[in-house]
């Protein structure tokens, strides 16, 4: 039988906030792992994959726009549709976001739904 | 009741000169470094968190109402994704100052149930700091949550140093209803 869920993987160093979001996520027919930064992403993206990746930027090791700008320089993952969801709202931070490759910009605290239906369309 | 570290310095001085005190209000957060900085807040049902990095010497506040007073028959709910939102804009603002998330301390004062016979609203949003500060594995170095007072707290950023008083409540601004950040809620923008 062909899996047809949509792999999600989310990158966030707060605990507290990737339980939120498993929680908003899980049951809407997505499969979803979690990375605590943007180098356990890669490490994970390495062996794995993904339809869409939803990223913090604040994180230790490799932030969000890190994140962006490796995987969108190249590799089986550069094309796949990344959303910040931060809660950074600045023109300022989202620029650098867009110009490192990012599809779109969600502000915390997130609303369930929203997230849902952007992860939805950003994905087909 | 009181709770404080017993070097607080009992002067509004530091090194002859005057501090600049600072109120955190409701659904606010600062951060400092500064050594004549003085960080303060009243609570009731609220939570102030108070975050320290000792290696940096760095500080910062939050003053939160996670849950409204509901009627005798409601459950009071606690807004968790706001609550975790506010902590995570403390956590930020102190680690943009040089602050490093495994070197916080914390200290969570408030949280008091004002109201006999309402929903405990100020016991549940001491269970969210409590629990968000063990998620997170953030050391919790002194809390004084509960009781049905007012208090008052006083935190000099720079040094982490805190004290912790009862208060008047008359002191307490109006709790308003949980409020949503400025920005809209789940703002999605696609590229």
């Amino acid at each position: 039988m062909i899996d047809t869920s949509l792999k999600i993987l989310t990158v966030d160093d707060s605990a507290s906030m990737r339980a939120l979001l498993l929680h908003a996520l899980l049951g809407n027919d997505f499969d979803v792992s979690q990375a605590e930064d943007g180098q356990a992403a890669l490490e994970w993206l390495a062996v794995n994959d993904v339809d869409v990746i939803i990223t913090d930027i604040n994180m230790p090791r490799l932030d969000g726009f890190g994140l962006i700008e490796r995987l969108r320089s190249g590799g089986r993952h550069c094309d796949r549709p990344i959303i910040v969801l931060s809660t950074e709202s600045s023109d300022e931070k989202k620029a650098r976001a867009r110009a490192a490759g990012a599809t779109g910009w969600i502000v915390k605290p997130f609303d369930a739904q929203k997230l849902i239906a952007a992860v939805r369309r950003v994905a087909h | 009741m009181s709770a404080m570290d017993p070097s607080f310095p009992s002067t509004g001085q530091v090194n002859g000169r005057p501090l600049t005190r600072l109120t955190v209000f409701q659904g606010q957060c600062r951060v400092s470094a500064g050594p004549r900085v003085e960080l303060t807040t009243v609570l009731g049902s609220c939570i102030a968190t108070c975050l320290f990095d000792p290696e940096v010497e760095v500080g910062g506040m939050n003053h939160f109402l996670l849950a409204e007073p509901m009627s005798k028959s409601e459950e009071a709910s606690v807004d968790e994704h706001y609550g975790v939102y506010l902590m995570e804009v403390l956590i930020n603002e102190m680690l943009s100052q040089g602050a490093a998330k495994q070197r916080l301390r914390a200290h969570i004062y408030g949280g008091a149930n004002m109201h006999a016979g309402m929903s405990q609203i100020g016991s549940k949003n001491a269970e969210f700091a409590r629990e968000f500060l063990a998620r997170e594995r953030i050391q919790l170095v002194r809390e004084h949550l509960g009781g049905n007072q007012a208090r008052r707290v006083d935190f000099r950023p720079a040094s982490g140093q805190v004290r912790c008083r009862s208060a008047e409540s008359s002191l307490l601004t109006p709790n308003q209803p949980v409020a949503t950040p400025a920005i809209s809620r789940g703002e999605v923008e696609l590229f």
